[in-house]
């Protein structure tokens, strides 16, 4: 009989970085151009099934994709309250999101010191105006110990990966 | 309190309530609309965490409020999707539920509809978030164009420095050149037969104009690079006057033209750099000289504006005269007026460009008021110097 967990993720980071974007892409398989600010939180759901030991795991994540704008930060403690792991994400154009990741880490290690995380830097098809190497992400998601992955809510790149892996690691923890 | 005027001010302020029992089952719930239970018959006897699935994972904390550890749970701003693709936000609290004896039996979730304010937060944040970004892009394409700036600035020193080299040296052996050719012609190095000395004045006179224009491409470098070192001094424009014209006589001579000076017995000192004034008169005499035919009249007036506190210089000839679309641009570098390069190949049009520069720097103007065929007339306007 295949294990059935439920897990808390949330999506942290600046805002228009493409958070929704990533749990569109993930849960609908969709993606729209158009920015639109979230505000407070969007829970959304997936159930993914992941090979773990010598068995299968039906997973289902419950992904919080939280507001990146700074107005949300005296709440944000609230919806991090009980999650498992995280996806820090940041946007492969604009180097300052890239810098902001180790905020929200603190304050996500605040709330649950064990969680895991998975270092994201979206928006991957923007190549004429990317300003941020990969070599930059890599050395960042190093000195946090994580993994990271180069997507794109936009094509589909990575992003079902980067989901996988955050699975994998709650799986282990 | 009345339970009626509970009702009212639930509904009024969109408020809806479920109780729940120690294991999260729903006992009881009110509000005629609400979320969580749209489109369920029954509610009651459900879990919790089915209705509201944002409360997964944070089973810890109602535990904590069970328990009397915690006071409260909120969590704001839920967004909820609705049919027609709406969002509604919801606020919610979570408090424990007492029972007769204050003891602690379950919990008490508020959830409070607050979408009017909600989408106003919406479009605040959106805005904020596009006005940074925009501004961000900004910050980067300013960036952008201050390396672009700062590169073309280092091309174009390069270019000058690059003009200033090559005509200093174009210069130096163009000196030697001239200095024996005007030997030989002077016979120091014996008679010249007159054939040779045809030939000779040819060369002579290709050299003086490579080396004016070298002159000149040194002279609109150190404008453009702004190494040009004006002295301004009192000086009589009466005495510049006479000098640039005796200078020029030969030339005005061999086209039997009139040179024609109308000028006031005395004149106030004018506050100018006597060798630049001097090239500046030089060289709209020599362009009056060179567009006007043979026989042709160039008047030099000059006179005092007490008015304006200045001295005014016009060189008019009766020349070939500059067509209106041309005068816009006759000041500018290298623009030669399309019938002045019709009547002579001499000439890279720096002239009157270096002329109006050196006006400015000295403080003052010119222009032209000129007619095709009906000659031309250019007037430089310099302060007086004040004792």
């Amino acid at each position: 009989m295949m294990k059935r967990l439920q897990k808390k993720i949330c999506l942290l980071g600046d805002f228009a970085v493409g958070k929704t974007s990533l749990v569109q892409r993930f849960v609908y398989n969709r993606f729209s151009d158009k920015y639109l600010s979230t505000i407070g939180v969007k829970v959304s759901r997936k159930t993914v099934v992941i090979p773990h030991a010598d068995a299968m795991v039906e997973m289902t994540m419950m992904l919080w994709d939280l507001a990146g704008s700074q107005d949300f930060e005296g709440v944000r403690a609230n919806y991090l309250r009980g999650t498992a792991g995280a996806l820090l994400v940041s946007d492969l154009t604009r180097p300052e999101t890239l810098d902001s990741l180790a905020r929200y880490l603190k304050d996500l290690r605040t709330v649950n010191a064990e969680a895991a995380v998975v270092f994201v830097a979206n928006k991957r098809d923007l190549v004429a105006q990317q300003q941020v190497s990969p070599a930059q992400v890599a050395q960042v998601a190093a000195e946090h110990g994580a993994l990271y992955y180069l997507t794109s809510a936009n094509t589909g790149t990575d992003v079902e990966e980067a989901f996988r892996s955050l699975g994998r690691l709650l799986l282990e923890h | 309190m009345d339970p009626e005027i509970i009702t009212s001010v639930l509904q009024d302020r969109k408020i809806a309530y479920f109780i729940t029992d120690r294991d999260l089952t729903v006992v009881a719930r009110q509000g005629t609309s609400d979320p969580f239970c749209e489109g369920q018959t029954l509610c009651l006897g459900a879990s919790l965490l089915a209705l509201v699935p944002e409360l997964i994972g944070s089973e810890e904390t109602l535990t904590a409020i069970l328990a009397g550890e915690l006071p409260r749970f909120e969590l704001d701003w839920v967004n909820r999707l609705v049919d027609g693709g709406q969002i509604r936000y919801l606020a919610m609290v979570t408090l424990p539920r007492r029972d007769e004896d204050g003891e602690i039996c379950g919990l008490l979730h508020l959830i409070q509809d607050v979408t009017a304010f909600g989408a106003i937060d919406q479009q605040l944040s959106q805005q904020r978030n596009e006005l940074h970004l925009l501004q961000a892009q900004l910050t980067r394409q300013n960036q952008v164009l201050a390396a672009a700036n700062a590169e073309l600035q280092r091309l174009d020193d390069l270019k000058s420095q690059f003009i200033m080299t090559t005509a200093h040296e174009l210069r130096t052996p163009l000196t030697t050149i001239r200095g024996y050719l005007e030997m030989l012609l002077d016979g120091d190095f014996g008679p010249v037969p007159e054939a040779q000395r045809t030939s000779l004045s040819l060369v002579g006179n290709s050299a003086a104009r490579l080396q004016s224009i070298a002159e000149a491409l040194i002279d609109a470098t150190r404008i453009d690079t702004g190494h040009v070192e004006i002295l301004l001094q009192p000086e009589d424009l009466l005495e510049i006057v006479a000098k640039v014209a005796a200078e020029f006589k030969p030339q005005i001579q061999q086209k039997q033209q009139v040179l024609a000076i109308e000028a006031p017995t005395q004149l106030p000192p004018a506050l100018c750099d006597r060798r630049r004034m001097a090239q500046i008169l030089g060289n709209l005499l020599g362009n009056a000289t060179r567009y006007t035919l043979e026989g042709g009249r160039i008047t030099v007036q000059v006179r005092a504006l007490a008015d304006q506190d200045a001295v005014e210089l016009v060189v008019e000839d009766t020349g070939i005269g500059i067509a209106p679309e041309d005068q816009l641009r006759l000041f500018e570098r290298f623009f030669r007026a399309r019938n002045a390069k019709k009547m002579t190949s001499k000439g890279i049009g720096l002239g009157l460009y270096i002329t109006r520069e050196l006006v400015a720097l000295q403080g003052g103007e010119i222009w032209v008021e000129s007619a095709p065929g009906e000659g031309s007339a250019f007037y430089v306007r310099i302060p007086v110097a004040v004792s």
